[in-house]
């Protein structure tokens, strides 16, 4: 290894990560760890995590993090405002940062399946999600959909690839390239959640969209309200400020009771105190 | 009948005044091993939605009912309101939190009530859906369960074996205050329901250490000994709200009270929420746009009181700003209260990074645990230059002015400018476009 320095390398990506054992795959990754090797564990976890970025800079970037650590210095990963450092810790912030959203904004429709192999028709659900991850993020996030969902049948489909839980095991399969077409009768309740909870009042644009860009709009049932709810909002703000606050005389009468039964209280609280 | 989707319009519209949304500290579950659905984790909570007010979309926020006996004047749902009212049954909940959580919107459910014929009535309904969720269905995502304050000790211990966390809300920062918008409701008693939570929240934390050792300690396997009393109650702490604007309360007023809460009821957080203006709201209130900048100014003062060492005073006691009224005790809100504490303290400065304590790093604005721990990280390669402070990812023109490093560093005589106030507020203009 210390012949070959980090520029003799070029790397191309394989379809699965260096980091995945995959058995069909002609170069089978071997267990990095060795003894001889004194390279800090911490940087297999950096690692692991960088290798699910989508950009192919990772690899280069990696092994010559790797040789430094060998050849240089072993506490290289603690110099943070090293240049190749930081790069690979701002890779490992994205892709965390992706994976976040994914658990976030993964959002599952329920599908009746016939259930073919027992004699007496039965049918049960099935939960499908279309995903768009912006890096390669499905094999390491799905554990976390498995413990979450652990009694539900679900697929999560994406373009790179798509994951499947049938509450025994979790398998995956190639990505495909567009969404599956399904209806789910409950997003209607989830999309009168959305604009009732919202406050016109405390409208902040801005910050909403630093929180959802609009690259996942698309795939958000509730982002379709959006522009009306923005739009609407002033209107619905200023006639609050305006109202007058006297409706009816029903309600006159009502708040008058309310109020003799405060005073009553007041009273009673200053007898107590 | 009201359809479902009517109710749930009603119920989620007189949820949004509650600001928590919080579904983050809870203890480490998942459904492996269940029936059921839902994980929750110690660490982060999920936001799976935001609106476009900038808040999160964590928990499926409703009330069970916004029928409610009382007369709170800032609340939406007081006895006199004319607005809309409904109730959902147990199971309409239940059944709401389940498909939403199957769905993924939500990491679990919020639920708050109006109080319907007695405190304990209410409370014992919302314990109800609580233990539904947990055992008929083994439902293992987030419970935030509202806590009524006036209900029996009973309840109170029950929903926090449900719950991964309750709130009795403060409402108003005064006693006066209370007694005036809110005269239903008793100090007295929120402070002592607070503190059965804690009792049960200590004990709680207690038994599951001592079960610990316990299981680590022992070398021969235990017999009689096997169950222990380890319980699990309302893993994820409590947290309390005020109302923000709607009394004439400081902000210094505010922050005692917080740091009281924090330190007295071992608060996981004090949510401050601005008054909104409501439809049909009772004459002597405020009639006015919801105080944001303020209400971003208190959060972040209240994270220096908990995260940065500050004490109320230094926050709050030399600050010398009024409101409208000409009222003191009011946190600037032009800038942020670290900067504001630096400008008033220009002799702590410049703070040298190669040398500076943890605790001194984290007085220069600018400056977050974060950056404070990557500079102390860094320094021990090397002597830091300026430029090495914005390596740490730290915006280098805020904290330019007030540190010293191994170069030259010019900014550093903005100090002696007289207009540097200014300066910043130039700064800042940027970030507060966000309100």
């Amino acid at each position: 290894m210390r012949g070959v320095t980090p520029n003799d390398v070029a790397w191309e990506s394989q379809q699965h990560s260096l980091f995945v054992d995959d058995e069909k795959s002609p170069i089978v990754a071997k267990p990095i760890v060795h003894s001889q090797l004194r390279i800090p564990q911490a940087f297999f976890s950096l690692a692991e995590s960088v290798a699910c970025f989508r950009d192919d800079r990772k690899w280069s970037l990696l092994y010559s993090v790797a040789w430094r650590l060998l050849f240089e210095d072993k506490a290289l990963l603690s110099m943070v405002i090293d240049k190749q450092v930081s790069q690979l810790l701002a890779m490992q912030k994205t892709v965390s940062r992706d994976k976040h959203k994914m658990a976030a904004f993964v959002r599952f429709k329920s599908v009746n399946i016939d259930d073919a192999e027992n004699d007496v028709p039965t049918t049960y659900e099935h939960y499908v999600a279309w995903f768009e991850p912006e890096h390669l993020i499905v094999r390491e996030k799905s554990p976390f959909f498995r413990k979450r969902f652990s009694n539900m049948c679900w697929s999560i489909l994406t373009p790179d690839l798509c994951a499947h839980w049938n509450r025994a095991e979790l398998t995956f399969t190639t990505g495909i390239a567009k969404p599956p077409n399904i209806d789910d009768d409950l997003e209607r309740l989830w999309l009168t959640y959305y604009e009732n909870i919202f406050n016109p009042a405390r409208l902040k644009v801005k910050a909403m969209q630093s929180e959802i860009p609009k690259k996942y709009w698309k795939n958000l049932p509730e982002a379709v309200l959006i522009k009306s709810l923005v739009s609407g909002s002033s209107k619905q703000s200023d006639a609050m400020l305006k109202a007058p606050s006297v409706p009816d005389k029903n309600y006159i009468m009502k708040s008058q009771f309310v109020k003799q039964q405060q005073e009553k209280l007041r009273g009673k609280r200053k007898e107590m105190n | 009948m009201m359809k479902l989707q009517q109710k749930l319009a009603i119920l989620a519209d007189a949820a949004k005044y509650d600001a928590s949304c919080a579904s983050s500290g809870s203890n480490n579950k998942n459904s492996k091993n269940g029936k059921g659905v839902g994980s929750t984790s110690s660490g982060m909570g999920i936001c799976h939605s935001y609106t476009p007010d900038g808040r999160c979309i964590s928990l499926l926020k409703i009330l069970l009912t916004n029928f409610c006996i009382y007369e709170c004047s800032y609340c939406i749902n007081r006895a006199s309101s004319p607005v809309e009212r409904a109730r959902f049954t147990v199971d309409e909940v239940v059944n709401l939190t389940i498909d939403f959580y199957k769905r993924n919107y939500i990491e679990g459910l919020f639920l708050s009530s109006g109080i319907i014929q007695s405190s304990d009535y209410t409370m014992e309904q919302m314990v109800s859906v609580a233990r539904e969720l947990r055992k008929t269905h083994d439902f293992r995502g987030y419970i935030h369960l509202k806590t009524i304050p006036d209900a029996s000790p009973e309840l109170l211990r029950m929903a926090g074996l449900y719950a991964d966390r309750l709130s009795i809300n403060v409402e108003l920062p005064s006693k006066q205050s209370l007694a005036l918008y809110a005269p239903e409701k008793n100090p007295a008693t929120i402070k002592k329901s607070m503190s059965v939570l804690r009792d049960h929240i200590d004990e709680s934390k207690e038994s599951r250490k001592k079960s610990k050792i316990i299981a680590t300690s022992a070398t021969q396997p235990m017999k009689r000994h096997k169950k222990t009393s380890k319980f699990i109650y309302s893993p994820a702490g409590q947290s309390t709200q005020m109302i923000v604007g709607a009394d004439q309360s400081s902000d210094a007023k505010i922050l005692t009270l917080s740091n009281n809460l924090y330190n007295k009821y071992q608060m996981r957080r004090v949510y401050y929420s601005a008054f909104s203006p409501i439809p049909h709201s009772a004459q002597q209130l405020p009639a006015q746009s919801p105080p944001l900048i303020r209400e971003h100014r208190l959060y972040q003062a209240d994270w220096l009181l908990r995260f940065y060492g500050f004490g109320v005073n230094e926050i709050t006691a030399s600050s010398t700003v009024t409101n409208n009224e000409g009222q003191g005790g009011m946190l600037d809100l032009d800038i942020d209260p670290k900067l504001a504490w630096a400008l008033r303290h220009l002799e702590f400065f410049p703070v040298n990074v190669n040398t500076a304590t943890r605790e001194m790093l984290l007085r220069v604005p600018g400056i977050g645990a974060i950056g404070a721990n990557k500079i102390i990280k860094s320094r021990r390669f090397k002597r830091l230059r300026v430029s090495d402070i914005a390596k740490c990812g730290l915006s280098i023109k805020k904290i330019e002015p007030f540190i010293e490093a191994a170069d030259a560093n010019p900014a550093c005589r903005l100090l002696e400018d007289e207009n540097l106030k200014q300066y910043f507020i130039k700064k800042e203009s940027a970030q507060m476009a966000l309100f």
